[in-house]
């Protein structure tokens, strides 16, 4: 893995205590999951039993249990209980792969570059935010950050800037949003979407209306450059 | 009222609804169980002289015979539920309910049949079926994110109705054909809703706890 950054998995909102969800980053798969206590956890989703995906499993309290034979890790990603043989001392050699995550812009955010090795700078993100959702479509990420300005809220155009290839900043008339950009997989990407300052229902509605016809143009647009290419 | 009969397949998610109903309601049937794989039963004369096209559920109590799971969860919450929790008297709630009752039964059914293609060798074009439920799949995920902003659980409105018993279980087995829950994140949350509920029962491929 040279995943040598930080980058989005999900907003820290939908990752409630207690819960676990896939995601992947170019393609690679983890788990994320939160204890009770409410730290973040991303690991490989791969239990080293039989190859079964944690984010299949369930959380209690501090450890995560995978679905298939209940083996239990805990935050360590050690494996301390086999259900089939409870008297077992389970060996230190059982452990899935953890990596450093951290939260910052109402984002989970995930560096993937070997355990306990130094990590980046977090990303200079408010605090000060209202999480509105995250949206995924089947179009590379760079085709969905460039859909963004074309796709208009109501009268407005989006003003759009890159701050980095993970974090665009959009400004929709006087609504301020922070895109955390995912690129899933070749053809697969999602945009945590958060606002600035402190926004009700009344304010959310439209701007997720707004994200779901981005979803729908971006996945028309690269639809419509598919069937060029196979034209050509 | 006698005890009516339940025409069952314990791996049908449209009959998984109905048990789902009477538990949450804390009524009971009496089973029935209908051999659909290996033995295609539900094609037999007998079945098909109580549901023409040979689909469970199917419900009878006394002269009463209804099939359609959505039918009969809206009959469980008229006979069963006297405080009409499950499905509201009020016309914007009820309004609601029907709505996403008839979504349950169209756009949604794309997941039944793409998980019967996955599962059980049904005939079908998994691709299609996979791209029609994951989009339906979408517009719930889309309403739940709304409901949610609202502070709002269930898709009807604060508490569950028939509507969150009739789209759950589609969503829950969505990995039997290979649709995962990452992209689903208000749907997620709302599962855990569900789950819940006093009443809540499994079925196989829809556990207890995430």
């Amino acid at each position: 893995m040279s995943l040598q950054d930080w980058y989005p998995l999900a907003l820290s909102r939908d990752i409630a205590a207690g819960t676990s969800a896939g995601t992947r980053v170019l393609g690679e798969e983890f788990v994320v999951w939160r204890d009770s206590k409410g730290a973040v956890h991303a690991w490989d989703d791969r239990c080293p039993h039989r190859g079964m995906k944690m984010s299949f499993g369930f959380v209690r309290g501090d450890h995560i249990a995978c679905l298939y034979h209940g083996w239990q890790y805990d935050t360590a990603g050690q494996c301390q209980y086999i259900p089939a043989h409870p008297d077992l001392e389970v060996p230190q050699t059982i452990k899935i792969p953890r990596f450093a995550t951290i939260e910052a812009g109402g984002m989970i955010w995930g560096c993937f570059n070997g355990e306990d090795s130094a990590t980046p700078p977090a990303p200079d993100l408010p605090s000060e935010i209202t999480p509105l959702r995250s949206i995924f479509a089947d179009c590379p990420a760079p085709l969905m950050v460039a859909q963004i300005a074309k796709t208009t809220f109501g009268e407005t155009t989006p003003d759009v800037a890159a701050k980095t290839d993970r974090i665009v900043d959009i400004t929709l008339g006087d609504i301020k949003l922070i895109a955390g950009v995912q690129a899933i997989a070749d053809g697969e990407s999602a945009l945590h979407l958060v606002a600035l300052g402190e926004l009700d229902a009344s304010k959310l509605k439209p701007l997720s209306l707004w994200a779901e016809q981005l979803r729908r143009d971006a996945e028309a647009v690269a639809k419509a450059s598919a069937t060029t290419e196979i034209a050509a | 009222m006698s005890t009516p009969t339940l025409y069952n397949y314990d791996l049908d998610e449209n009959c998984y609804k109905v048990r789902l109903m009477m538990s949450c309601v804390g009524t009971e049937a009496k089973l029935v169980a209908v051999d659909v794989v290996p033995g295609r039963e539900h094609l037999s004369p007998a079945i098909r002289a109580m549901s023409p096209s040979g689909s469970l559920p199917i419900l009878k109590q006394d002269d009463l015979v209804l099939y359609e799971a959505e039918a009969i969860l809206s009959w469980l919450a008229r006979a069963y539920d006297p405080d009409r929790r499950f499905l509201p008297d009020d016309p914007d709630t009820f309004g609601k309910v029907m709505m996403w009752l008839t979504f349950s039964a169209r756009e949604l059914d794309a997941a039944v049949d793409a998980r019967a293609t996955a599962m059980m060798d049904a005939p079908g074009d998994i691709d299609a079926l996979r791209d029609a439920a994951r989009e339906a799949l979408r517009i719930m995920d889309d309403h739940m994110t709304h409901q949610h902003f609202d502070g709002l659980e269930f898709f009807a409105g604060a508490t569950a109705t028939i509507a969150d018993i009739a789209l759950f279980p589609s969503f829950a087995l969505s990995r039997d054909f290979n649709i995962d829950h990452d992209a689903f994140p208000a749907l997620r949350r709302w599962a855990r809703a569900v789950r819940k509920l006093d009443g809540f029962i499994t079925m196989p491929g829809i556990p207890e706890y995430h």
